[in-house]
């Protein structure tokens, strides 16, 4: 909970206007039947028309002044709510990027879209629910109980007694009806969860004749839900009757009691009107509370979730020095020194005692089986992750020393799956350069063999729509290559991003990079043993150990692995069986 | 106007439908409409009533004062009229109760028995229906429209009823007692509908609004969390969460909007009632004044007053959700209409543990009637025998699998399966000679185990981890955190694709079945592994026949048949060697390949 105050806090101007206006709504409304009460007590008793007409002037500016403050109460209160969901998820997104790879993974992308739009919602729907219907209750109350006492104790007195009958009932119910709606919100997952598996695995139900299984699995969680929804309603059915069984004895009540009040002179007959209504508001605006204090349970799940992203704290911290990292100095650009990664939630290590160095102006590629850790290490490299034991250093520096921007400054990546965000190729493209002309964009897509774009129609301003699925595996390919050529740095990472294109395209693309990249080291992680036989340093990788280093000539006769690979790989017509 | 009357029409029928599959609900159905006319009844007679004891207590007050003795309630001055006005509400609350609770599990249990219809209709509908359906739009409508139906049966109906009778029966009762002051009411209830009626289409507009700006956030996320490696590794943070803010902030704005909208319809409504009242309570008081009405008269009114206006903005309300809940009904209707696939023979042929034969003899198909995929297939595979189809993407390799494990039902030709055509053996008995991998994985929320032991649960855990082990992913799943009893999440972040391919082979293996089918089941899987689970699988086969669809064709030469699609037909049929020779597509698909 403390969470929404921090952001409430933010609008205090906001928040103050808006209780005002809410204080102005509840007043008018019982000033109303006590303006009435009078009008007819002293009006009517003395025949006075004028006492009429003055009340009614007065009561006409109530209703007006009570008016006014509902309407501009619940504009504020939703400019409040929006401000508030704005922020909050602004604050998510922030955070997001600070977290490491495995922060995010915690959460999951699924996940984390949930918290950043739906739940956020949530709590956004139920601060506005609370502002209207919860603060209102106990202005409500305390000035509808001052009213009633003014016209006469006794009255007052029983308008206490009621209410908080009415609101012990209400506590006792809220507390029923956290575990049944938690319980309904489980069941209801299980029911998505369960359809969904239903409706992607059609195919796979049908092969293996699991139909009637998989009926009887949906019938059982329909059913669950169904149970506990009946549960639920039942419980709002139970308190809608409740009240109004409440006010109904309430009326009574003031009848009986009032009505000897008014014989000992205590009272007057039109005060039994403004009580009825008093009676009427304050446990009306109770059930309505009770009505939004009943789905709070499921906003709180909601704000733990989001707090939850708020408060992890990247495992991942700049180091203090960032700034003096001397570019294209050293010969050697990385350097893994007896580095050890573990995943935290792992028995075993993903890699173990890596040693080995990138050079400029040299290729390094990595090769290994799936699973074999080869894409742990380009996300070590860019601190996506961080090293367990051991090092690792760019430019002599270890990378935990400086910022991770400055970092990132002086690398180049090309992920595993290519990936284009929404907007044209050329906003693509800026990504690697923001200041990149469309002669340095068009050599970019030449080298990487990305000259389809020069026959489009639109060029570099070609839309590009969202995960970039106008365009095949290939040319999502070549356009990320491009992306990462773009920009000038020192190491250049491409993590299998050779998948998607033919033989041909590949070699091509192979021999442009290498005149273009002279003064920079590239890293290749590869599957495919053509596309790295040409490196100058093949590191084998297998369960996360190095098994060789060497050139592909040299691997062929002394890695055992590194020739199972290329075996597996050979035309199998010729060389296989 | 034609429009309206179909729909209305429609409506009728899905009414008429609803009305019968609940037809067992009727004796309760029945209560609850008693149940409403009384208690509208007796909500109407309560305020007259109750006016009544104050008058009459009024001039037991005036004697009393005239005779100068204080005045008290007893039985014959007043206390009787209270107690049976304390009954007249008590009946009330009770007959409320009634209808409530009737109804809460009136409307749980139709949506049940809909969703237990949907569940059967899923395995009956044709794989086409789900290839034309979203897979949202059908998960939609078993929860949301169910859901929405159900609150809208729930409170919708009891409401309408109750205001309908509640607000007709009032005017009624206010026209008796005064009939000038009963058109001031009407006046303003006219304004106040009309009001409602701007503000609904207002509401609707911005709602549109808010809902186009969530799309647009949420397609923005999306990209964003993807994405969000590439954001990173070009220092690209700052233009990102700028750019968040400005949607965020548009969404905001659209927010603030829809939201005002909606809850400032109550208290705009208010004003205007309340308006009413203030006109009203003037006339009143100059009534009281001449004498023309009586307190009790005047408090009555009031109370009519308050019954008769909120229920009307309510009413109006609920009948708009209650149309939103037959369109939801119509919607699941639609489901639950569509055509089934076709009845398994009534006696069927029985084909237990198949020799392995299986025929394509001048098959033709198209997944839509007017448009033929494939023409006129033949081809021939022996028992033992590994089949081999390939071609690029769209060639319909999937679709000869389809056809083969009865998905689709073929326009024309027949398939066999030791000598038996396809159509004449149940669907269950077919498949059941059958073990397929697919591409896209499919594993349930569940342990690794019962993901494994899916298509045999009475496995027992030895079998379930040699079968693992001969899917080469019992090491992977020895490092989980809790071994074979790690639990999958439904988006299964946990394990890799490749992994989930691993198990899903693992499944299949397990169930031992006489026919294998690959659907580039290995695609995601590194070739040394491929290979690897190829020698095992080649020991699991051995004897058995096997179709294998595969784009990397350094695993399939040595198939005994390799089928080459394009566009839905078969161009070239041979052994690798052949088909080399022959120096055709698939020699060009082969060299392409290999550099």
């Amino acid at each position: 909970m403390k969470i929404i105050f921090k952001y409430v806090k933010r609008y205090k101007g906001l928040c103050i206007f808006t209780l005002l206006f809410i204080v102005f709504d509840v007043v008018g409304a019982l000033l109303i039947p006590t303006i009435t009460s009078d009008m007819i007590n002293i009006g009517v008793g003395s025949k006075n028309l004028d006492y009429i007409y003055q009340k009614g002037i007065l009561m006409l500016v109530v209703t007006i002044m009570s008016g006014l403050g509902a309407l501009l109460g619940s504009y504020l209160c939703s400019k409040l709510s929006s401000n508030i969901g704005r922020d909050m998820r602004n604050d998510i997104y922030k955070k997001s990027l600070d977290f490491s790879y495995t922060n995010f993974k915690q959460f999951g992308t699924a996940s984390m879209i949930t918290r950043t739009l739906n739940d956020v919602n949530v709590v956004q729907q139920t601060f506005i629910s609370c502002v209207q219907m919860v603060i209102p209750v106990p202005i409500m109350f305390v000035s509808g109980i001052a009213m009633a006492f003014s016209i006469n104790h006794q009255m007052g007195l029983l308008l206490v007694f009621v209410t908080v009958i009415i609101i012990i009932a209400a506590i006792f119910i809220t507390r029923k009806a956290t575990k049944i709606f938690e319980k309904l919100q489980r069941f209801l997952d299980k029911m998505n969860v369960i359809l969904r598996e239903n409706i992607t695995g059609v195919r796979v139900i049908r092969a293996f004749n699991k139909e009637e299984y998989e009926e009887e699995r949906l019938k059982k969680s329909f059913s669950e839900y169904a149970d506990s929804a009946i549960k639920a309603n039942g419980l709002f059915a139970g308190l809608d009757s409740l009240a109004f069984f409440a006010i109904n004895l309430c009326i009574v009540a003031i009848l009986w009691f009032g009505g000897n009040q008014i014989g000992v002179g205590n009272m007057e007959i039109g005060d039994i009107t403004a009580l009825t209504e008093y009676a009427i508001l304050i446990l009306f605006y109770v059930i309505m509370a009770q009505m939004v204090i009943i789905l709070l349970p499921r906003a709180r799940i909601c704000l733990k979730r989001i707090n939850e992203v708020l408060d992890t704290e990247s495992e991942i911290k700049d180091g203090k020095d960032a700034k003096n990292i001397k570019r294209r100095k050293n010969p050697i650009v990385i350097k893994f020194d007896k580095m050890t990664f573990k995943f935290d939630d792992a028995d075993e290590n993903t890699l173990e005692n890596i040693s080995f160095t990138c050079k400029r102006g040299k290729t390094t590629a990595i090769i290994g089986s799936t699973g074999s850790g080869k894409s742990t290490i380009a996300k070590l490299i860019m601190r996506l992750h961080d090293v367990s034991s051991g090092s690792i250093s760019l430019n002599g520096q270890d990378i935990r020393n400086m910022s991770q921007k400055s970092l990132r400054d002086h690398i180049s990546y090309v992920p595993q799956q290519a990936w284009l965000f929404s907007g044209t190729i050329r906003d693509n493209l800026r990504y690697g350069n923001e200041n990149a002309t469309d002669e340095e964009m068009m050599h970019a897509l030449d080298i990487a063999q990305a000259g389809f774009v020069k026959d489009l129609e639109d060029g570099l301003d070609t839309h590009v729509a969202q995960g970039g699925t106008n365009f095949s595996g290939g040319q999502k390919q070549r356009l990320s290559i491009a992306r990462a050529l773009i920009k000038k740095a020192e190491l250049y990472i491409f993590d299998d991003s050779f998948s998607a294109l033919d033989f041909k395209t590949d070699a091509a693309l192979r021999k442009a990079l290498e005149k273009e990249l002279t003064t920079s080291a590239v890293l290749i992680i590869a599957q495919r043993i053509s596309t790295i036989v040409n490196a100058d340093q093949i590191v084998v990788l297998n369960d996360g150990e190095i098994v060789g280093v060497g050139t592909h000539q040299e691997l062929m006769k002394n890695c055992k692995i590194y020739q199972e690979i290329a075996k597996s790989q050979l035309k199998g017509g010729k060389n296989g069986k | 106007m034609a429009n309206k009357s179909k729909n209305l029409k429609r409506q009728a029928k899905t009414i008429k439908r609803l009305l019968k599959s609940v037809r067992q609900e009727y004796p309760r159905l029945i209560i609850v409409f008693i149940s409403i006319i009384f208690y509208t009844v007796l909500s109407l007679v309560a305020p007259v009533y109750s006016a009544n004891i104050v008058d009459m207590l009024w001039n037991h007050i005036q004697d009393a004062i005239n005779e100068g003795v204080k005045f008290s309630i007893t039985w014959q001055t007043g206390g009787r009229e209270i107690l049976i006005l304390l009954i007249i509400y008590i009946a009330t609350a009770g007959l409320y109760t009634l209808q409530k609770f009737l109804m809460t599990s009136f409307s749980e249990k139709l949506s049940l028995s809909l969703r237990e219809k949907i569940s059967h209709k899923i395995n009956k509908l044709p794989l086409s229906y789900f290839d034309n359906h979203k897979k949202g739009e059908i998960l939609s409508r078993a929860t949301n429209d169910l859901d929405k139906m159900s609150e809208a049966l729930q409170t919708g109906l009891l409401t309408l009823f109750t205001s309908i009778g509640t607000v007709v029966g009032s005017i009624i009762m206010m026209i008796y007692f005064n009939i000038g002051l009963t058109i001031v009411f009407l006046v303003f209830m006219i304004i106040s509908m009309v009001l409602t009626k701007t503000f609904t289409k207002k509401t609707l507009n911005y709602a549109i609004e808010r809902q186009n700006q969530i799309a647009n956030l949420t397609s923005q996320v999306e990209e964003a969390y993807t994405g969000r490696i590439i954001i990173k590794s070009f220092n690209q943070e700052n233009n990102s969460i700028e750019s968040m803010r400005q949607v965020t902030e548009q969404v905001a704005e659209a927010t603030r909007k829809a939201d005002f909208m909606t809850n400032a319809i109550n208290p705009a409504i208010r004003l205007v009632n309340r308006l009413g009242q203030v006109v009203i309570a003037v006339f009143a008081g100059k009534l009281l004044i001449e004498q023309k009405l009586t307190v009790g008269v005047f408090q009555a009114f009031f109370q009519y007053l308050n019954q008769a206006s909120e229920p009307l903005t309510e009413a109006s309300y609920m009948l708009n959700s209650l149309q939103s809940a037959l369109a939801s009904a119509e919607r699941i209707y639609n489901m639950l209409d569509e055509k089934e696939i076709t009845k398994d023979p009534k006696n069927p042929e029985v084909v237990e543990n198949a020799n392995g034969e299986v025929e394509f003899r001048n098959v033709s198909f198209g997944y839509t009637r007017n448009k033929t995929l494939m023409k006129n297939i033949s081809f021939k595979a022996k028992k033992g025998q590994k089949i081999a189809i390939v071609g690029t993407t769209g060639a319909g390799k999937t679709t000869l699998i389809n056809l083969l494990m009865r998905f689709y039902d073929v326009n024309s030709g027949e398939i066999l399966l030791d000598g038996y055509d396809t159509k004449k053996l149940t669907r269950e008995n077919l498949r059941n000679n059958f073990g397929m991998v697919l591409q896209d994985t499919w594993l349930f929320e569940g342990t690794i185990a019962e993901n494994i032991a899916y298509g045999k649960p009475n496995a027992t855990r030895e079998e379930i981890i040699e079968a693992a082990k001969m899917a080469r992913v019992d090491f992977f799943i020895r490092t989980m955190p809790d071994g074979y009893d790690t639990v999958l999440t439904s988006d299964a972040e946990n394990i890799s694709v490749g992994q989930r391919q691993l198990l899903t082979i693992a499944r299949v293996i397990l169930c031992n079945p006489s026919i294998l089918i690959l659907d580039e089941a290995t695609s995601s899987v590194d070739t040394r592994t491929e290979i690897e689970i190829g020698k095992a699988m080649e020991n699991v086969m051995k004897n058995r026949t096997s179709f294998v669809i595969a784009h990397r064709l350094s695993t399939i030469v040595d198939a005994d048949l390799i089928l080459v699609m394009q566009n839905g037909n078969i161009i070239e049929q041979g052994t690798h060697k052949e088909l080399l020779d022959k120096n055709g597509a698939y020699a060009d698909l082969y060299n392409s390949q290999f550099a």
